[in-house]
């Protein structure tokens, strides 16, 4: 027999799977967005910001979706929270989506043979790879609806904030060498990209937790508490 | 694609359409000549003899010379059916009202409605028969009285009257009763404020319907009213009425009497048809309302 | 509980001709019209059990309706709901075979103490049903009056309490110009606000609604519904009704009920973005039928 609202739940899923797929797209735009940087790859960097129309288009398609449905479906309940969660996680995806093409966007400024700080780019490296796990751990966390997962995201992402400072003062460091002084700056702005990354993926897990729990609440931005900035 | 089409009809179809609509009139016919038969033999035996005489003279009741009317007949069966619909329709009513406002579907209740039953299957002149040990035989009040002939007509309407109540008082939809109730009136109120004025048409074209068959009934005065000639309007004593004077005047050897007889006859189906058009119009104006 | 005299305003009121923006105003629900704010009085039921015959309908239900807000009470065909709120103000006994046990307060006062005279919880709590049901004998003055003549409320005021009546409800602008045709002539929109004002004349001190716009069309639902709302500044509110909408728009609090018995209790808006039990959700999204 037919569950009831058949219709409904089919396009409530599909939205979500929509969803599901943007946070995909992410994490491949994020992963040669990274190979450029290392490899000064300027080709490839244009590639990522030509790819970017694929994550808007992918934005208007649930924007569109999610209105009709609230027009026609009238959700309620855990419905209508899953919704308002699909709509800010689209919005997330998007603003994700923009921050690769920044950082894609500063290859080529940095320049095609210019010298390179082994240490800096290691730390870019590590914090390009923290970056892509969290937006696969936000991804898994909004499909399973886990709320360890999502509460998980916010520590990894204090370790993102830590790196994010780390390389700013290791710039500082270089900034002295002249030849490297340019270089290190957009590599600061590399990794502020990389760090917004993270705080979209944290915006994803609240989202989770408010869909299970019907309850919002701002995870709180470990990195820019004093606190914190004293222990880094 | 192919064309949609119907099917025609089949002539064996046609055939018993036919047939089947050939017999119902028959029977429609059939049922109607004798009506026409009664009709048209009153207004042929009974025409000639309605004149001015007929309405204000009393029945000489002799042999020789003039017959009179029939006026002391036309009065006496008002004021005896005027008695008892005022006696069979406040009791009839009450009953009615007992039995769908507070019986409902109690054991009692449904005795009640089973004795009314068999009462309107009772044969009239049972109920003339029951006045006469009763009453007459008692002497109580008098001998032969117009009154108990009243007595005998209404325990004939009662059971119509109550039947037909109880059938209007049912179709006062329950929406009615219960707004009356949930705005916090007592349960008398809602019967006499609500229900009664809803039901009001009803119970008039039912009332009416009872007084018809009141006003042709002849088995039960013949032992109670007795049989009078003079005008007289009071009620303790014995009183003419309409078909007792028919009854007299048809077996007589005077032809004219015959014919007035006739005559009498006709006026009282003209009463009864009056009757029943008045009921009619009633009801119709409670539908258009 | 007469409220006090408002004749400045009266005045105004009917002297004014009937111009566009003066019908516009009396088509609005003015409920100022029945005199200034007044707080009302809340409902407590607990451990309510109700019976038809055998069958157990209310199961050992508890629910606290505060005085003036809205209460829904929803849930499927057949979960006692309608019978919860006919327990309120006693209709539920005037089901042959039915009986309810419990306690159902009104502020302090026990409804179902026996002393209590039934008429008078009847005045203090009214209802107003699914289907429309205007006395169809009655003009439009007289069922409004109806609640007042009915409970044999002596009011020297009469006219005016039916005008304030009509103000409150917003039907004063539609129908002051035909106070004495039949009130089975309005639309049902109109009959069922034309229902509200016959509670409303009363001056109850809740207002039960069984349903009350399940038979209207969209456009009189939602007239009814603004005046819902405005008529919790004086009364207290309980509705029960199928469409979840509406009981989202209307409603401060609401219950669901399943199978007899309370399940969730708790904010409208709690109920339609996070009810706390698996049922409600259930229920709410529309995941059973």
């Amino acid at each position: 027999m037919q569950e009831t609202r058949h219709q409904f739940r089919e396009d409530l899923k599909e939205l979500e799977r929509q969803v599901l797929g943007g946070l995909d797209l992410v994490i491949g735009q994020l992963d040669r967005a990274l190979e450029a940087v290392s490899y000064q790859d300027v080709e490839l960097a244009a590639m990522v910001v030509a790819d970017d129309d694929r994550i808007d288009g992918r934005y208007l398609e649930v924007h569109q979706g999610i209105l009709s449905l609230l027009a026609r479906q009238s959700p309620v309940a855990g419905d209508l929270r899953i919704v308002a969660a699909l709509l800010h996680c689209i919005r997330c995806i998007e603003r994700m989506g923009d921050q690769c093409v920044n950082v894609a966007k500063l290859v080529p400024l940095s320049g095609h043979d210019s010298p390179k700080d082994k240490e800096t780019l290691d730390l870019i490296e590590r914090m390009g790879q923290l970056a892509r796990s969290q937006v696969s751990q936000s991804k898994d966390a909004l499909k399973t609806r886990n709320v360890e997962l999502a509460q998980d995201l916010v520590r990894q992402d204090a370790e993102i904030n830590r790196l994010n400072r780390s390389i700013f003062k290791r710039a500082v460091e270089i900034g002295d060498d002249l030849e490297l002084r340019e270089w290190g700056m957009f590599m600061i702005l590399v990794a502020r990209c990389l760090e917004r990354v993270g705080d979209n993926t944290v915006e994803i897990a609240e989202q989770v937790v408010f869909v299970v729990t019907g309850l919002f609440r701002e995870m709180a931005d470990i990195g820019t508490s004093p606190e914190a900035a004293r222990s880094s | 694609m192919s064309a949609l089409s119907l099917p025609e009809v089949s002539p064996r179809r046609r055939r018993t359409d036919r047939i089947m609509r050939g017999m119902l009139v028959t029977a429609t016919i059939v049922a109607l000549v004798p009506l026409v038969l009664v009709i048209f033999y009153l207004l042929k035996e009974g025409l000639g003899s309605i004149s001015g005489d007929f309405f204000t003279q009393d029945p000489s009741g002799s042999f020789f010379g003039s017959i009179g009317g029939v006026r002391s007949a036309i009065f006496g069966s008002l004021e005896i059916v005027a008695l008892a619909t005022l006696i069979a329709v406040p009791i009839g009513i009450g009953v009615a009202l007992y039995l769908t406002e507070y019986g409902k579907d109690s054991r009692f209740a449904n005795v009640v409605r089973y004795f009314v039953d068999v009462m309107t299957g009772v044969p009239s002149i049972v109920f003339g028969l029951f006045i006469y040990i009763s009453l007459i035989l008692s002497h109580v009040g008098g001998n032969f009285t117009a009154w108990k002939g009243s007595v005998a007509l209404s325990l004939l309407m009662l059971p119509i009257i109550i039947r037909s109540a109880e059938v209007v008082l049912l179709l006062v939809p329950g929406s009615l009763r219960e707004a009356a109730l949930a705005l916090g009136a007592p349960r008398w109120r809602v019967i006499t404020k609500v229900v009664l004025p809803t039901a009001a048409p009803g119970l008039v074209t039912g009332a009416l319907l009872a007084v018809a068959r009141g006003m042709g009934e002849t088995a039960p005065l013949l032992f109670t009213a007795g049989v009078a000639s003079g005008l007289t309007f009071s009620l303790g004593q014995q009183m003419n009425t309409l078909p007792l004077q028919i009854y007299n005047d048809i077996l007589s050897p005077r032809a004219v009497v015959v014919s007035q007889a006739w005559a009498a006859g006709l006026t009282l189906v003209g009463l009864v048809l009056i009757l029943n058009l008045i009921a009619r119009a009633v009801s119709r104006r409670s539908q258009v309302a | 509980m007469i409220p006090p005299e408002t004749t400045s305003k009266e005045q105004t009121d009917m002297s004014s001709a009937g111009g566009p923006i003066s019908d516009q105003a009396e088509a609005a629900p003015d409920l100022s019209a029945m005199g200034e704010r007044r707080a009302g009085h809340g409902v407590t039921v607990k451990g309510l059990n109700a019976y038809y015959g055998a069958q157990h309908a209310v199961k050992d239900v508890d629910i606290d309706f505060p005085a003036n807000q809205v209460t829904a009470i929803i849930g499927p065909s057949g979960s006692g709901k309608s019978t919860v709120v006919r327990c309120i103000n006693r209709m539920h006994e005037e089901i042959p075979g039915a009986r309810a046990e419990g306690s159902v307060k009104l502020d302090e006062i026990d409804v179902y103490a026996p002393s209590v005279d039934l008429t008078a919880v009847r005045r203090m709590i009214g209802m107003v049903f699914q289907k429309p049901n205007p006395f169809p004998t009655m003009s439009i003055f007289d069922n409004v009056a109806a609640g007042l003549r009915l409970t044999g409320t002596k009011s020297d005021n009469l006219r005016e309490r039916v005008h304030r009546a009509l103000r409150a409800v917003g039907l004063w602008g539609e129908v002051k110009n035909r106070l004495n045709q039949p009130g089975v002539g309005l639309s049902g929109g109109q009959q069922q606000r034309l229902c509200i004002a016959r509670t409303v004349a009363v001056e109850p001190e809740v207002i039960l609604m069984d349903e009350p716009c399940s038979a209207l069309d969209p456009i009189a639902t939602l007239k009814v519904e603004e005046l819902i709302d405005e008529l919790k500044a004086r009364y207290t509110i309980v509705i029960v009704t199928h469409n979840m909408q509406q009981a989202a728009r209307v409603a401060n609090s609401t219950v669901f009920m399943l199978d007899g018995e309370v399940v969730e209790h708790a904010p409208t808006n709690d109920i339609f973005t996070n009810p706390k039990d698996e049922r409600t959700e259930r229920y709410v999204t529309g995941k059973f039928g």
